[in-house]
């Protein structure tokens, strides 16, 4: 069962992607900021991340660079913003990230990105 | 008063707590948290656990929150425990610092908090029986506390047949001898760690040790509150030599403390590092 | 070659610098020093002196250093008096993702202080700085934090802010908060985040206090 790993400081949102990933059949880990999420991904690494941006510690950007900078993994990566502004998508792609979406996001556009991104047949 | 706590607000506890705390409750552990929290609803005078929680969230002071930690992660220290750690320490952590450390120059170890001597033993014994590199290098093995009485304590060196069950009887006879019901490690070790007092919260008290190559700190940060972790963990950082290594307990996170540090990951065990060039 | 003691004589200069305190203004000028561990010792030595927020605001803006500059905000958090608190509202508008994040980190440990502006910070211009100010009512220990959310639920138009609300209100949520968790669920109806987070606040609530 292919791993997925959330990173965000507010546990709602992670529990409510929890809910849609392991409804499309993947099997869930959360962290709540970036640092925890680079110890969780040098335990055993992922098939994808689900980033917050702005979280306490280390941020979705230091996550993300860290991650690539420092090979713990390539796998895809989503960045998702609550930002209203949107000035964080470039960045987000500069990081490292595959992928950029706004907050909130929909049941059927995450998992159909998720499967997109881990290259699994979209339904 | 309700006597019992509903699944739901477990669960919203437990969340609560895994966010401040960084601990999370396994349902197997759902008896011994519920009996402490329901102790301290009664002790604090509340009616319900609802009541309860809402002290625990909003109390300006955060008090209630540090005593029902100190509560739900009980200690107990012996001999070897832990020793991945020290596994990680004598095959990668000195390892990787001996090929950049000054070899006219002692590494520096040390163990905060003390306690009553069982980790820095621990780690004495283990440098002699497991780290070749003893014959090449000075290491010098410091262990502080804030507890003077603790102190003396470990500068004793008895203790119970309990606190040495998990050293190899060939170590047990090398360093240990019998007296009465106890145990009295030899004079060797006891003269080979530095026992000292220090306050974690006093920077001019910790800046006193620098450099350090390795730091074991292990289960005392989660008695802390946030800003003083966070402060301690910075204390630390300014007396560690650039490379320098911490170790923490293993339920415990950096990623909840400070950013200062980078996570490493060596075969058996997860250590932070101060980076060798200070951004 | 073993396990040695401690030579004392090895004149480590921390032990000397550790027993003569400094003044303000060496201080201040060892705060703006090349060096970082310098400018570091220095953020961790002003706390106990009378006017070093404002030292510590200014060197916050233009540090460089990302270690310095989490010194600094550690003793900002340690001092925590109302410039603190005012100097750190400023970052949240600030471009650099860090030294927000940071900011509103030093920020939830400053109740009191807080307190006196968080409804100036939520009526803000900025959608952003509203969500912010959310995301430090997390953690902030006031009793007034779910009347601000219910605020926050009710009043404000834009969909990122009351969703950072609504994840706070399944933890901090309480009866009272069950009419305005109803309102802003028909308020946005074709959201599933909203109606996610509205529902399992609603049960959460529901069901402790059964």
């Amino acid at each position: 069962m292919k791993r997925v790993l959330i990173i965000d400081d507010a546990s709602t949102i992670r529990m409510y992607n929890r809910s849609i990933l392991e409804a499309g059949g993947y099997q869930v880990e959360e962290a709540v900021n970036g640092m925890e999420g680079l110890e969780k991904a040098l335990e055993t690494p992922f098939d994808l991340y689900i980033v917050d941006i702005n979280m306490p510690k280390l941020d979705g950007y230091g996550f993300l660079q860290q991650l690539r900078a420092e090979s713990i993994d390539q796998a895809p990566a989503m960045m998702v913003s609550t930002e209203a502004a949107g000035r964080d998508k470039e960045i987000a792609y500069l990081s490292g990230a595959n992928l950029y979406l706004v907050k909130p996001t929909k049941p059927d556009e995450l998992i159909a990105y998720a499967r997109l991104l881990m290259g699994e047949p979209t339904q | 008063m309700s006597k019992l706590i509903s699944d739901q607000e477990f669960a919203t506890f437990r969340e609560f707590f895994y966010r401040k705390t960084g601990i999370k409750f396994e349902d197997t552990k759902r008896y011994f948290v519920d009996k402490r929290l329901l102790e301290r609803v009664r002790e604090t005078g509340n009616d319900t656990f609802r009541e309860y929680f809402t002290t625990l969230r909003f109390q300006a002071s955060g008090e209630e929150l540090q005593h029902l930690t100190n509560l739900l992660t009980v200690n107990e220290t012996y001999f070897m425990r832990e020793d991945y750690q020290f596994d990680c320490l004598v095959k990668s952590i000195l390892p990787e610092i001996c090929k950049t450390h000054d070899r006219s120059k002692p590494i520096r170890i040390w163990c905060i908090p003390s306690s009553s001597g069982e980790e820095p033993y621990s780690i004495a014994m283990w440098l002699l029986e497991r780290w070749p590199g003893i014959n090449q290098w000075d290491v010098e093995l410091i262990a502080s506390d804030i507890d003077t009485g603790i102190l003396n304590t470990a500068r004793q060196g008895l203790y119970s047949e309990r606190s040495i069950r998990l050293i190899p009887p060939s170590w047990k006879t090398r360093y240990f001898s019998r007296v009465g019901l106890q145990y009295q490690l030899c004079d060797d070790l006891r003269s080979a760690v530095e026992f000292t007092h220090v306050n974690l919260s006093n920077v001019a008290d910790v800046r006193r040790y620098r450099p350090i190559d390795v730091i074991f700190c292990r289960n005392l940060l989660i008695y802390f509150d946030d800003v003083s972790r966070k402060a301690a963990a910075e204390a630390m950082f300014d007396v560690m030599a650039p490379g320098a290594f911490i170790c923490l307990g293993h339920s415990e996170s950096m990623g909840r403390i400070s950013p200062l540090f980078k996570v490493r990951k060596f075969p058996g065990a997860i250590v932070y590092q101060k980076p060798l060039e200070e951004s | 070659m073993a396990l040695v003691k401690r030579t004392h004589d090895d004149n480590l200069p921390s032990e000397q610098q550790a027993g003569t305190p400094k003044t303000l203004e060496e201080l201040q000028q060892q705060l703006q020093g090349s060096h970082p561990l310098e400018r570091r010792q220095a953020a961790q030595d002003i706390v106990d002196h009378e006017g070093a927020t404002a030292l510590l605001l200014a060197q916050l803006e233009r540090e460089t250093s990302a270690v310095v500059r989490q010194v600094i905000l550690t003793s900002l958090t340690r001092i925590g008096d109302r410039d603190a608190v005012f100097g750190l509202a400023e970052c949240l508008r600030s471009e650099d993702a860090r030294l927000r994040n940071d900011a509103i980190e030093a920020m939830k440990e400053m109740p009191d202080q807080m307190a006196e502006i968080v409804e100036e910070l939520l009526a803000d211009d900025d959608p952003d700085v509203r969500i912010f100010t959310v995301n430090i009512l997390e953690s902030l220990r006031h009793p007034h934090v779910e009347q601000w959310l219910i605020d926050v639920l009710d009043h404000d138009d834009h969909l990122n802010v009351v969703c950072t609300a609504l994840d706070l209100m399944g933890e901090v949520g309480t009866e009272a908060a069950i009419p305005a968790l109803q309102r802003v669920g028909s308020r946005y109806e074709d959201e599933a985040y909203v109606q996610f987070a509205a529902d399992m606040a609603l049960k959460r609530i529901q069901s402790s206090a059964e």
